[in-house]
């Protein structure tokens, strides 16, 4: 097990407002260098609204994000994914006409530095980075176990295997902190086992992970603490099973109190 | 192995070029090279056109569509951006050459990188306060911008309005190759060197960084700026590429036709050359080849259809794009054949 | 250079507010179809272009004016003008849906991208207009005066005339009436429930496709009515007028906040006044000119519009 270390991602009292609707309540979240966090809650709780505040899809309406010393914010979304912050979507978004392993080279392109006139002009440094990044790529899609299928295109891939090139996909950035939106969505109870250790290999490979998960049981085997949302408001944030038996988040997700039925 | 792939002629030539080794592929595309260099010699054959003489035909329309095709392509096929007002790129290059031609000593392969350089500057200052913006913007101000930079040049004194400018001096000889009016084979064979070279770049940048960041954009544009592609930057450079390209034939073409006037650059031009795109197969080198080829060709072949011709182009994007939205070649489905290398090995 | 602009600045005012109703009507067609589809209706300006034909032709062979004949007067004057606007309208609202049907309507269903969707709408719209250049034989295409722009008085030196009085208080009126129904009406509230949120409309079981179609059909009536206006003003037309009254329109769509009902007025008001001080000032040749200056400042600087409403790309 990897060894929990200082704040990487602080939420600081964040607000977020569409309109008349407040999607996140004054939110304080901490993740700390490696660990896994779950972030769980009810459909419509915020949770996703937490990843888009964070990689820069929102800015929040009030409050401090700040990542490793960096307040979040301002920055445009490609330089929060340079920063080292990396999403999967919940709905799959991979680039659906390019082969499996274009796909995690395109992440891997964030770190580099050659451009336009480097690739036209076959420049030195363009090569080599090409070479890297490919290389970088394929040990990639190895260490998540997807290699077999690097020259398919992502949209002919299994269902399974485009979720788990999302995950790929994001670790083609390198980031610091990996932020997993539903990664076991649709599977059945054998795949979410080996996602399970999927996700715990990244993590001891030195990722942190932050997670939005629905199936308790996976939750609960592999995080390290779990944060509840419930309209927009953290309601709880402790070990696993201490929240899970936590009346509030009880209450919550079966909609009386725990005490009632 | 099915041997129905073999009356698909994108697959039969992909299979052709895959299995072939380095030898073969030199010797394939220095016979097409050759090949096609020589067709001002079929001038007597077939393929003769009633009005024009095939040889002027071959440098315009059909050459200068395929150069401005790719470079259109650049825009539309492979980062996805609809660009309508890609004749003010072909304008600013071809009146470039005009002004500098007829007023300084400059000749038009020293005056070619200057005409190049004003049309990547007007893309960049177009690109940067649309290509925030969601597609659709994109589209219509270019759309606008094609009209503005004909009516500047024909409402402005130093581009002698409506009158156009005259007298702009031809290429200066090239080794023994002359240039002439009544011959126009020479052109020809500039054109084929500068869509070769046109061909050259799209395919280097598309296996690199910059084709990736373009496809991705294409595909996924949210997705790719949150996969760290900085999504702005390669748009503007995309864009700008395009406008070069157009320059580039711009520059040439007034070089060629020695006379110039704004009625040559209505939007007609923008949209021909996007029927060009479209019809091919947008995206595919080869497919934008083929369809401004046959585009380009067609009107000056068949007489009744020159009359009607922004007329046919226009239904041959409705259709194409509801029917075979991918166009006669599409995009190359790189897997079949990595998956059929595999099955073989 | 100004003296132009302050010598004549009532009349120019007067001008600039009836030219101005016209844009307010043609940018409806851009703004309501974007409002529903959240894309450029393309072809707008090519519907407005035959919106001028059909109020062209019912006076010439309806009620067989021609260049000479005698103005209409008395009910004659009321009969004919009415025709016109609804037969523009007419004209207009059938081509609108024409073009929904055949540009957009199947590349939805499949869902493919916003690419191909552009493409196919700017392919209907030359279709449109070089259908009409090949029945016009590129030549402009006179209106006959049925209306005898008499002047009704003075303000502040300037003229009032009858054409562009009319103008102002009918196109006032229509656009009034459209924002009524699209406020008030069982289908106008459907139309914005669909332009705020599509899936939720459809889950409350809006007709989707019947809702795009009245749009577009809506759109192309107040594109329509604005060819009726122009011709009355202007008494000329020709296969490519709708490009600049396209690109001004959409302009004021924008300037409005695209997507934006009110917003087309306001945006329409001050394109229409900004255009006529702008060609006092600078020369007509100029004013498409401007209007892209306007365009692209406003995207550069407000690109949401004075009114509001979003048009960026929406975020994941």
């Amino acid at each position: 097990m990897a060894k929990i270390g200082k704040t990487l991602l602080k939420l600081d009292n964040v607000t977020m407002k569409f309109g008349g609707v407040t999607a996140l309540n004054g939110v304080n979240l901490e993740v700390k260098e490696g660990e896994i966090l779950a972030l769980i809650g009810p459909n419509g709780a915020g949770k996703t609204t937490v990843f888009n505040v964070i990689t820069g899809v929102y800015k929040q309406t009030s409050g401090i994000v700040d990542f490793d010393g960096t307040s979040l914010g301002n920055q445009k979304r490609f330089q929060v994914t340079a920063l080292g912050v990396a999403r999967t979507f919940q709905n799959i978004r991979l680039w659906g006409d390019m082969t499996a392993l274009e796909n995690v080279i395109t992440a891997t392109d964030v770190h580099k530095k050659s451009g336009v006139v480097g690739a036209l002009f076959g420049l030195p440094r363009a090569r080599r980075e090409e070479s890297e990044n490919r290389e970088r790529a394929m040990e990639i899609l190895r260490f998540i176990g997807i290699d077999e299928y690097s020259d398919r295109l992502a949209k002919n891939l299994p269902y399974g295997v485009q979720r788990r090139l999302e995950i790929a996909r994001a670790l083609g950035t390198s980031p610091k902190l990996l932020l997993l939106d539903e990664p076991a969505a649709g599977f059945n109870p054998a795949e979410k086992v080996e996602l399970a250790a999927t996700i715990k290999k990244v993590r001891d490979a030195g990722y942190t992970v932050l997670l939005i998960e629905h199936d308790m049981s996976l939750i609960m085997g592999i995080s390290d603490r779990v944060v509840v949302l419930d309209f927009g408001t953290k309601i709880a944030d402790d070990i696993p099973s201490v929240v899970q038996n936590d009346p509030r988040v009880i209450e919550a997700y079966l909609g009386v109190p725990a005490d009632a039925s | 192995m099915k041997i129905r792939n073999y009356w698909n002629l994108r697959d039969y030539g992909a299979n052709i070029w895959e299995n072939a080794g380095r030898p073969v592929r030199v010797a394939i595309v220095l016979v097409s090279i050759v090949l096609v260099g020589l067709l001002p010699f079929t001038g007597g054959s077939f393929l003769a056109t009633p009005i024009a003489s095939f040889d002027a035909v071959l440098v315009y329309p059909v050459g200068m569509f395929v150069l401005m095709s790719l470079g259109l392509n650049i825009v539309v096929g492979k980062s996805g951006m609809l660009d309508l007002g890609y004749v003010a790129f072909f304008a600013i290059g071809a009146y470039t050459m005009a002004i500098l031609g007829t007023t300084t000593k400059l000749n038009t392969w020293e005056i070619m990188p200057i005409g190049i350089a004003f049309a990547m500057i007007a893309g960049v200052l177009l690109g940067i306060p649309t290509l925030r913006l969601r597609g659709d913007y994109l589209a219509i101000v270019t759309l606008g911008f094609g009209e503005i930079v004909r009516l500047v040049v024909l409402n402005s004194t130093w581009s002698k309005g409506p009158n156009g400018i005259a007298n702009i001096p031809m290429p200066p000889h090239i080794g023994p190759l002359k240039f002439e009016l009544e011959n126009q084979r020479v052109f020809f064979w500039v054109v084929m060197a500068m869509i070769l070279l046109t061909i050259w770049m799209i395919r280097r940048l598309s296996v690199r960084r910059p084709g990736r960041a373009w496809e991705a954009i294409r595909q996924d544009e949210d997705a790719a700026e949150l996969m760290g592609v900085p999504t702005l930057k390669y748009k503007i450079w995309s864009f700008t590429l395009g406008a070069a390209v157009g320059g580039a034939a711009g520059v040439l073409y007034a070089s060629k036709n020695l006379y110039i006037a704004p009625e040559m650059f209505t939007l007609n031009v923008s949209i021909l050359i996007l029927a060009c795109v479209v019809f091919g197969g947008i995206g595919n080198i080869w497919g934008v080849v083929i369809g401004a080829t046959v585009l380009g060709y067609l009107p000056d072949r068949i007489r009744f259809i020159s009359d009607a011709r922004l007329l046919v182009f226009g239904l041959v994007l409705v259709i194409v794009m509801n029917f075979r939205p991918d166009g006669l070649l599409p995009r190359k489905k790189r897997e079949k054949a990595i998956v059929k290398r595999e099955a073989n090995a | 250079m100004f003296a132009v602009l302050i010598d004549q600045f009532w009349s120019l005012t007067i001008a600039g507010i009836a030219l101005g109703f016209i844009y307010v009507l043609v940018s409806l067609g851009y703004t309501m179809v974007y409002g529903v589809l959240r894309m450029i209706n393309f072809a707008n300006s090519e519907i407005f272009m035959w919106g001028t034909f059909g109020t062209i032709v019912t006076s010439r062979d309806i009620f067989g004016y021609t260049q000479t004949s005698a103005p209409a007067t008395g009910p004659k004057l009321a009969l004919v003008l009415l025709s016109q606007l609804l037969i523009s309208m007419a004209v207009a609202g059938v081509t609108a849906i024409f073009v929904e049907y055949v540009a957009y309507r199947r590349l939805r269903a499949k869902g493919t991208n916003r690419l191909a969707t552009l493409i196919s709408a700017i392919g209907i719209s030359i279709v449109l207009s070089e259908l009409m250049r090949l029945l016009t034989d590129s030549r402009p295409v006179g209106s006959p005066r049925v209306l005898e722009k008499i002047i009704l008085g003075e303000v502040w030196g300037a003229n009032l005339r009858l054409d562009t009085i009319i103008t102002i208080f009918a196109a006032a009126l229509i656009y009034f009436l459209l924002e009524r129904f699209v406020k008030l009406s069982r289908m106008g509230k459907a139309i914005r429930a669909v332009s705020m949120n599509e899936d939720a409309a459809k889950l409350m079981g809006v007709n989707l496709n019947r809702v795009i179609t009245t749009t577009f059909l809506v759109g192309g009536l107040a594109t329509g009515a604005a060819g009726f206006f122009y011709i009355t003003v202007f008494e000329y037309t020709k296969f490519n007028i709708g490009f600049t009254m396209g690109m001004a329109a959409f302009t004021a769509a924008v300037l409005g906040g695209i997507g934006n009902i009110r917003g087309a007025f306001y945006g329409g008001l001050f394109l229409g006044l900004l255009e006529v001080y702008a060609s006092a000032v600078l020369g007509t040749q100029w004013k498409a000119v401007t209007v892209f200056i306007v365009l692209v400042l406003v995207l550069l600087f407000k690109p949401n519009g004075l009114f509001g409403e979003a048009v960026q790309t929406t975020r994941a």
